[in-house]
């Protein structure tokens, strides 16, 4: 991803030609001395929160809550990490006491313990199996837990327990990996601010927004000036957020599912289960609408957490930058979903590229990304959903779970494919150099998504069904 | 040529590749801030294992460690020292 954010506030892109004459949506007010200044003042900072209050208003959830705790965070800048473990916690508590039955809070204590005994762990034995490699023995030991507790009886209370406190550890273990990374640092965070980190109050899918405490220490405001900046990027960041579910909602949407009468994908590709027949051509168009209304949605839901943790005094990296505008594959990667790349580069990529085939430089990077996009990929979204490994059984699941390892299998080879490419010199030209490259990645990625099921399992057959279809290859 | 010379050099291509040519200042973030991306760290870690003999299997791996020129260039320092 090229910078679209960076601590400093400038923004050391890539030189980009000028696109309607450098016209902007949003102004780049963070480079306006005088609203920067503005902005560092009591008047000025009640006003950003103000705003930015509203603008959450937009999609209510959780709102006040959080607006409450980024203006303490903006009033203590000197205890923002405490705040934030504060808040963190609160927001926890609130969760799991709501969690659907009954709440969770003894599942979610014990996993707090567990994971500051791991953190003690690492750091006190730092030379240890464990310490040297505490990410692949906390996901083994996951993964060991998973297998046993699908093996306990049905109906059983063991099992109960078992799976209840299962989901609260699914729900932490990558940012409880995180932790484990960063125990190895010298200048590492004590346990306390650790658990800030842990499905921070500015929101969180179990990719962890936005990565650990090594992160966080990089990219927080240290002075009234940063903060400043990265507030109104963070106020820019909501509006942008706002504005895209206007158009997602008030115009895509309408528009494609109503006035053009293209079919939901959802509804089409059961129809290509039930073997109903329809044209090639809607599913072409069902399939792109799907495509460009995932990457809007996508944003929308990114750019929020990361307006609300910029507005905390931290200037985090967009989730998503301009996907579209992607010459490579792996470009594409990157500035697709940013903080879940990442994730899968920290504990898969990293690891495996520095340990293994240090002699074969292209078989180095191929395993590496391999490791990452196809093995760490995979895994990540099959211990995701723990409700089908409890439902069906951790092999029937895993049977299930075909089309998605097919999936992580084709963009595996893909971003390795690119990386090795992007070392050969690049076409020039818009047409050759730009919009050729994008089309070509953009379709890749929309052709790929046939195979992209996660959420509701289909059987790979299915896919490739459909994948003909849309070649009119099937009746 | 002096290290932290040969480090900036080195840094300054991979940039240019990119095609960023913006200055960058030896504390200046780099792969956090989002200008070097994961492939290009691998490319400096290859460089120091090849140039200055830092073994990152020994060491264990983190982006901070070479998120700028100063920090690789401490990080060399200290694997030289290292037995």
């Amino acid at each position: 991803m090229t910078a679209a954010a960076h601590p400093g506030g400038a923004a050391p892109v890539a030189a980009r030609a000028p696109f309607l004459w450098g016209f902007r949506l949003i102004p780049r007010v963070e480079t306006y001395p005088k609203v920067v200044s503005f902005a560092q003042t009591t008047i000025g900072k009640l006003t950003l929160l103000g705003i930015f209050g509203i603008g959450l208003m937009y999609a209510p959830q959780h709102a006040p809550f959080l607006i409450v705790l980024l203006a303490v965070a903006t009033a203590l800048p000197q205890y923002r990490r405490i705040v934030l473990t504060f808040g963190t916690l609160l927001w926890a508590i609130g969760t799991w006491w709501r969690w659907t039955n009954h709440p969770l809070l003894l599942q979610f204590a014990i996993v707090l313990i567990l994971a500051s005994l791991l953190f003690w762990a690492a750091t006190r034995f730092p030379h240890s199996w464990f310490g040297r490699r505490p990410v692949t023995s906390l996901l083994t030991g996951f993964t060991l837990s998973i297998l046993l507790a699908s093996y306990l009886p049905r109906g059983a209370y063991l099992r109960t327990a078992s799976w209840e406190l299962l989901t609260v550890t699914g729900a932490y273990i990558w940012f409880i990996a995180y932790s484990l990374l960063d125990s190895r640092s010298n200048s590492r965070d004590p346990l306390a601010l650790q658990l800030g980190t842990y499905r921070p109050f500015w929101g969180s899918s179990n990719t962890p927004f936005v990565k650990g405490a090594a992160y966080l220490r990089r990219i927080e405001a240290h002075n009234p000036e940063q903060l400043a900046v990265a507030q109104l990027k963070g106020l820019k960041l909501l509006a942008w957020s706002v504005i895209l579910d206007l158009f997602l909602r008030e115009v895509f949407q309408p528009v494609v599912y109503g006035d053009l009468g293209i079919p939901v994908f959802s509804h089409l590709f059961e129809l290509n289960v039930q073997r109903a027949s329809f044209p090639w051509y809607i599913a072409w168009a069902s399939l792109i609408a799907n495509f460009l209304g995932g990457l809007a949605s996508l944003s929308i839901s990114g750019h929020r957490v990361v307006a609300s943790c910029r507005m905390a005094g931290f200037l985090a990296l967009r989730n998503t930058y301009r996907p579209l505008e992607s010459r490579s594959i792996a470009e594409f990667w990157n500035r697709y979903y940013y903080y879940f790349k990442e994730l899968l580069v920290d504990c898969f990529f990293y690891p495996t590229f520095m340990r293994y085939f240090k002699g074969y430089r292209r078989l180095r990077l191929f395993a590496a990304t391999f490791a990452a996009a196809c093995f760490g990929n995979a895994f990540y979204h099959f211990f995701r959903d723990l409700d089908y490994i409890e439902r069906y059984g951790f092999w029937r699941a895993l049977e299930g779970f075909q089309a998605y390892l097919f999936y992580t299998v084709v963009l595996a080879l893909g971003i390795g494919i690119s990386q090795l490419r992007e070392r050969r010199d690049a076409a020039t030209g818009w047409i050759r150099g730009r919009l050729v490259p994008a089309l070509c990645v953009s379709g890749f990625f929309c052709l790929l998504s046939v195979f992209d099921f996660t959420e509701k399992r289909y059987a790979i057959e299915d896919c490739f069904r459909f994948l003909a279809h849309l070649f009119n290859l099937t009746s | 040529m002096e290290r932290k010379a040969e480090i900036r050099e080195f840094v300054r291509e991979l940039l240019a590749r990119k095609g960023d040519t913006e200055p960058f200042a030896d504390d200046a973030s780099l792969i956090l801030s989002g200008r070097l991306q994961s492939v290009e760290a691998v490319e400096v870690a290859v460089f120091l294992e090849e140039k200055f003999g830092v073994d990152f299997a020994k060491l264990g791996f983190d982006e901070e460690m070479i998120d700028t020129v100063d920090a690789i260039s401490t990080l060399v320092q200290d694997s030289v020292k290292m037995p």
